[in-house]
């Protein structure tokens, strides 16, 4: 595969943060949920939003949380910034554990972790002004006195690229765009300087020109403030242009774990390969590989609460092995991480090579 | 002569603050067989197209200008009955969303049952039925589902549904209005291969409306850029993605992250689209193009040909 590939040169040349302390650390999170069962009847079953999530956040960094709906990305970042509990696991930030939190360092730590969400429509109160939407943070945490308060959302609006920052200020949410709304909600979370900032699929109800704009706002925000940002995402190309790096992850189950760039040029487990595969190349993207690891149609295997999470749909799984044994998280030779049996000299047929679909680019 | 001709359409809406020119002197044609994907970001008019074609346009819109051919016959001229004949028959049309307005309450294959009488009424239900189990083969769902609830279906097999539905009278055109959307990556790749499969089985013109390039890209092979109401550039997908000689064309494919290929940094296209309402001059990505020529302010561009099937609406090209 290496002769084929094209030289890959990474114009974007960002330095990537310091190995040092993690900002937050998830150690064994698991959480569950109880459906509610739909309208028609059928019981309300258990549902597994995350299992054993183990992850850590460092300073500075641009981490990406990757994978389908259902796999539980919100709950994971919900859980981040104590919107939600975990039923079992440990949440540290800054080296202490969350739950033990009362008073005054509860407080400190809602301050700093910000979430921004999905729907720009829904995340800002239609009665405030642009103003005092991006004030109120401010005043909830009285981290400035009132007199600097007008001074500082205006230079908050300013760095999210909304300028001039006075026109912005007074105007209301409807009379913005989504793109704009979403910035706002990005200036609201900011401006109490957030070490964590976890950024629920910021940009998936945007249009591309919209989410290119909040992309390079999420990246001078890190430049500028150093804030580590977790993005959620269902896009891997969104998460390899923005992460340092990158985890997958299956139904509540972490997948893969490692450099963004290792992540989607040289991805180990079978689910990640069926994502690329699945993701439609376009523009200058050379010759693809195709792993052809997602098997089709799926096994009706009934197995599945022991052996691995992704058994029924997995091209590479050993029949016995798969169905009865979960795989363990485990950490690779270069060091990434994987939950595969066979991450590793698998029976791999290795990957075909599919030329770009706009030849001549 | 194409299969279906859209030569110079307008399209505007009445609005309480005037007429609102959602689609602006529109031309393209597709051949049965063929597929043209519609991309453009939202509101630039890709589903007033799309309901133009169907004729169902709301009360408040209508074509201002321009017309629609189809196998020679120009649907302008028909009245409301010959229409109605000719919609689902001729051209079917996957709505945006249609996956959530599956009716809840009523088994799905009944629901295409329904629609197949509904327009062959001469046809036993008998018949129909067997129409059904048919489709649900083709679309790749299991027979034995047809009696079940849409929230019984996952994601991708009520979309399957509603193409089973927009292939049960045999169009000769189908225009599917973002159909994949609402679905995750693997099941929407399975989606749109399987729906290539069945245009090229069944020599249907596709019009693929989308806001995302990159699954146009796989699917087409012609692509028509949209922009506030305009195209501004149109041609083969090889020609529009290789050669892309329009700046908004070229700001587009500039602002999606690619999975393949080198790093690169986005340049996301500052400002934001244009008012519809009103009066304009001119080309209407203006106001945010980077090289904007002397000329365009002032004059809507022409139309140029710059390859053998490749137009661009630019006065800098
Ligand atoms: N409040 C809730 N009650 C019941 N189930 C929930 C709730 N929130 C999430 N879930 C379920 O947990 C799983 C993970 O959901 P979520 O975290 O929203 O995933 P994602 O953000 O990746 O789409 C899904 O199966 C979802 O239906
Ligand atoms: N019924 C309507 N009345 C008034 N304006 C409308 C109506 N439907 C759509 N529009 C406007 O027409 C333009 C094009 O809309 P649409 O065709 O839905 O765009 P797209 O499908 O590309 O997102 C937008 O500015 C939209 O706000
Ligand atoms: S452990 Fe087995 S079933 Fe799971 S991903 Fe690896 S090969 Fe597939
Ligand atoms: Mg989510
Ligand atoms: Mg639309």
């Amino acid at each position: 595969m290496s002769e084929q590939t094209p030289p890959q040169t990474d114009q974007l040349q960002r330095t990537p943060p310091p190995l040092t302390a993690p900002v937050m650390e998830l150690v064994g999170i698991s959480k569950h949920y109880q459906s509610r069962g739909s309208i028609f009847g059928g019981a309300g079953e258990r549902v597994t939003a995350l299992n054993q999530v183990s992850l850590d956040f460092r300073r500075g960094e641009i981490f990406g949380l990757v994978g389908e709906s259902g796999s539980g990305k919100t709950t994971c970042g919900r859980l981040m910034v104590g919107l939600e509990r975990a039923d079992a696991g440990q949440l540290v930030l800054e080296g202490r554990e969350i739950t033990a939190l009362r008073g005054k360092d509860l407080k400190d730590f809602r301050r700093k972790v910000q979430i921004i969400f999905q729907d720009p429509y829904q995340s800002l109160n239609p009665q405030l002004s642009i103003l005092d939407s991006v004030a109120e943070p401010l005043i909830t945490s009285q981290a400035c006195p009132a007199s600097e308060r007008e001074g500082r959302v205006l230079a908050t609006l300013k760095a999210v690229g909304l300028s001039p920052a006075e026109d912005f200020a007074y105007r209301f949410p409807h009379q913005l765009s989504g793109g704009q709304r979403q910035r706002v909600a990005i200036a609201r979370a900011m401006i109490i300087e957030p070490r964590l900032l976890v950024a629920d699929e910021p940009t998936s109800m945007l249009d591309a020109s919209y989410s290119a704009q909040i992309f390079d706002i999420l990246l001078q925000v890190r430049e500028k403030f150093g804030t580590t940002i977790a993005l959620i995402t269902h896009s891997l190309a969104a998460a390899r242009y923005l992460c340092d790096r990158i985890a997958v992850i299956y139904r509540g189950h972490l997948m893969e774990l490692g450099q963004a760039e290792q992540v989607i040029n040289r991805p180990r487990h079978p689910y990640t390969q069926a994502l690329i595969d699945a993701t439609p190349k376009f523009g200058d993207c050379g010759d693809v590989p195709r792993y052809n690891a997602l098997l089709q149609p799926e096994r009706q295997a009934t197995t599945e609460e022991a052996g691995c999470v992704f058994f029924r749909r997995c091209a590479r799984a050993h029949l016995t092995r798969c169905s009865r044994q979960a795989p363990t998280w485990r950490r690779l030779e270069d060091g990434d991480m994987v939950a595969c049996h066979y991450a590793d000299g698998a029976p791999d047929p290795g990957p075909e090579i599919e030329s770009c679909p706009v030849p001549g680019l | 002569m194409a299969l279906l001709e859209v030569n110079h359409l307008s399209i505007g809406y009445q609005t309480a603050k005037g007429l609102l020119r959602a689609v602006d002197d529109v031309s393209f044609a597709v051949d049965a067989g063929q597929s043209l994907g519609l991309v453009g970001e939202s509101g630039c008019g890709k589903t007033t197209i799309g309901m133009a074609l169907m004729g169902l346009l709301p009360p408040n819109g209508s074509i201002v200008g321009g017309n629609v051919v189809l196998d020679g016959q120009d649907l302008s001229g028909l009245d409301e009955a010959d229409l109605r004949q000719r919609r689902w028959r001729d051209i079917a049309m996957i709505f945006q969303a249609a996956m959530n307005a599956l009716n809840p309450v009523q088994r799905v294959g009944e629901q295409i049952v329904e629609a197949i009488l509904t327009h062959k009424p001469e046809l036993e239900r008998e018949e129909a039925l067997h129409q059904v189990e048919g489709l649900y083969q083709l679309v790749g769902l299991p027979v034995g589902r047809m009696h079940d609830f849409p929230h019984q279906y996952s994601g991708g097999m009520k979309q399957r549904a509603v193409i089973a539905m927009a292939l049960a009278l045999n169009p000769k055109v189908i225009i599917a209005d973002e159909p994949t959307t609402a679905l995750d990556v693997i099941v929407q790749d399975q989606i749109l291969k399987e729906t290539k499969e069945l245009q090229k089985e069944f020599n249907i013109a596709i019009i693929f409306i989308s806001h995302d390039i990159s699954i146009v890209s796989e699917v087409c092979e012609m692509i028509g850029v949209m922009y506030a109401g305009q195209m501004v550039e149109r041609g083969t997908t090889r020609e529009v993605l290789g050669q892309p000689r329009h700046p908004y064309t070229q700001a587009l494919l500039n602002s999606f992250p690619a999975l393949g290929g080198p790093r690169r940094p986005l340049r996301p296209i500052p400002g934001e689209p244009p008012l519809l309402i009103g009066r304009r001059f001119g080309c209407r990505f203006c106001d945010r193009c980077p090289v904007p020529a002397s000329s365009c302010k002032l004059e809507p561009p022409e139309l140029v040909q710059v390859g053998e099937t490749h137009f661009v609406r630019c006065d800098n090209v």
